[in-house]
């Protein structure tokens, strides 16, 4: 019981989290489209995971399977992305957002 | 005609005897309260300081809106606590000549913790580091974030380098008075155990050698029968006499706490703010609490 309690306050010690660390999720805009790359904190990649695309106001807008070297590109052709995108990665015991601004989209197509 | 010639004097008057209010202010945002504090006190009315996290949601954890990052990188000046303080500032891109680290000068003072083992499909166990995050509750590291703070306004041209210097010499030597309250209200508190409601008083401990146990308690909630009972038994392994709570709990909870013999103490985080209270106020008001709740 003891060592459970001390588990418990060492695991929360940091509010970066538990879940904030396990899964990156990171995604770059070219304009054309949204390349989104999940991996593990040991830098393996996710092979198995949903891409979920949702707009500013939460709404699903696709889904999508994750390829085995953990990227996937999202056509911004495909989606209505005027006010934004949020890409959320989820493999079942782990998930991780990103978020996607006009602003960066807008950037991308002036670069 | 005639009425408008007065009336522009007027506007005009007022405009020049309010020069901040004639242009548009420079815009800060803070992922937390200490930083919002801090950068208020340090640009005074020259910025528009924002924390945008809604009060009823830990800051560490909050998920923000599209909207709210489009307002974020439109600011003139992102405040970061680093220390991994706020998950979703590595979820977004911000610009990065607007963001400012406000513990990077102090980063070999973090302290670092072991997070939860487990293992991904068929892979080994193991474990991921974390780093405790909440810098400002050691008000030696937290003057470290005033003056990276103020650095930051300077180097922006936010406010004036004189007044900066000035409001940072005030700030600086409120955060060493609360240092001196602090190593009073601790004194002779070193060998005495103490457990706190949720793992976030780490750098204080750090700072005044204090031994501090920790629990996984929601702040301000009535602990359940099995919380109450993972207090009896860390309280029974620890010889703990004092319990920290992060927020006021219902009168219940401080007697389930008396009745082992534990001193209740309230010490905000303050990763949010406390009504009616600054972050100076609020920490000196906690440590008044500990001198007179002294075992």
């Amino acid at each position: 019981m003891i060592r459970a309690i001390a588990l418990a306050s060492i695991c929360a010690v940091a509010p970066m989290g538990a879940a904030a660390h396990q899964l990156t999720v990171f995604a770059a805009t070219n304009c054309e489209m949204v390349t989104v790359e999940a991996k593990f904190s040991n830098g393996n990649p996710v092979m198995l995971a949903d891409v979920r695309v949702l707009d500013g106001n939460n709404t699903l807008l696709l889904t999508l399977p994750i390829n085995e070297d953990g990227t996937v590109a999202i056509p911004l052709d495909s989606v209505d992305h005027s006010g934004g995108l949020v890409i959320e990665v989820d493999t079942g015991s782990h998930d991780n957002y990103w978020i996607v601004t006009p602003d960066d989209i807008a950037r991308s197509c002036q670069s | 005609m005639p009425l408008l010639r007065p009336f522009l004097a007027v506007v005009l008057t007022l405009l020049a005897a309010n020069p901040v209010a004639a242009q548009d202010r420079s815009r800060v945002v803070a992922v937390n309260y200490p930083l919002q504090y801090f950068a208020e006190r340090l640009a005074g009315d020259e910025a528009e300081v924002i924390f945008p996290v809604p009060a009823d949601v830990d800051p560490s954890f909050w998920r923000p809106s599209i909207a709210d990052i489009s307002t974020i990188q439109s600011a003139d000046l992102i405040l970061l606590n680093g220390a991994g303080f706020a998950t979703w500032v590595d979820r977004v891109s911000l610009p990065r000549a607007k963001v400012v680290n406000s513990t990077a000068a102090i980063e070999d003072q973090f302290i670092r913790t072991e997070s939860i083992t487990h293992s991904h499909g068929d892979g080994d166990e193991h474990s991921h580091e974390g780093l405790a995050s909440y810098t400002w509750l050691d008000p030696i590291l937290a003057i470290a974030q005033a003056e990276a703070v103020a650095a930051a306004i300077t180097a922006r041209g936010i406010a004036p380098d004189d007044a900066v210097a000035t409001r940072l010499d005030a700030l600086r030597a409120d955060l060493a008075e609360l240092d001196r309250q602090a190593t009073g209200a601790f004194d002779g508190m070193q060998d005495i155990a103490m457990i706190a409601t949720h793992p976030r008083y780490q750098y204080l401990a750090q700072r005044y050698g204090l031994s501090i146990s920790s629990l996984e308690w929601e702040a301000g909630a009535m602990p359940t029968e099995a919380e109450q009972a993972d207090l009896v038994a860390l309280a029974a392994q620890t010889g703990a006499q004092v319990l920290i709570w992060e927020a006021a709990p219902p009168a219940e909870a401080f007697a389930v706490a008396a009745e082992l013999g534990l001193a209740n103490i309230v010490f905000p985080t303050l990763a949010q703010g406390v009504d009616d209270q600054t972050y100076i106020q609020a920490i000196a008001n906690a440590l008044t609490a500990i001198s007179e709740a002294k075992p």
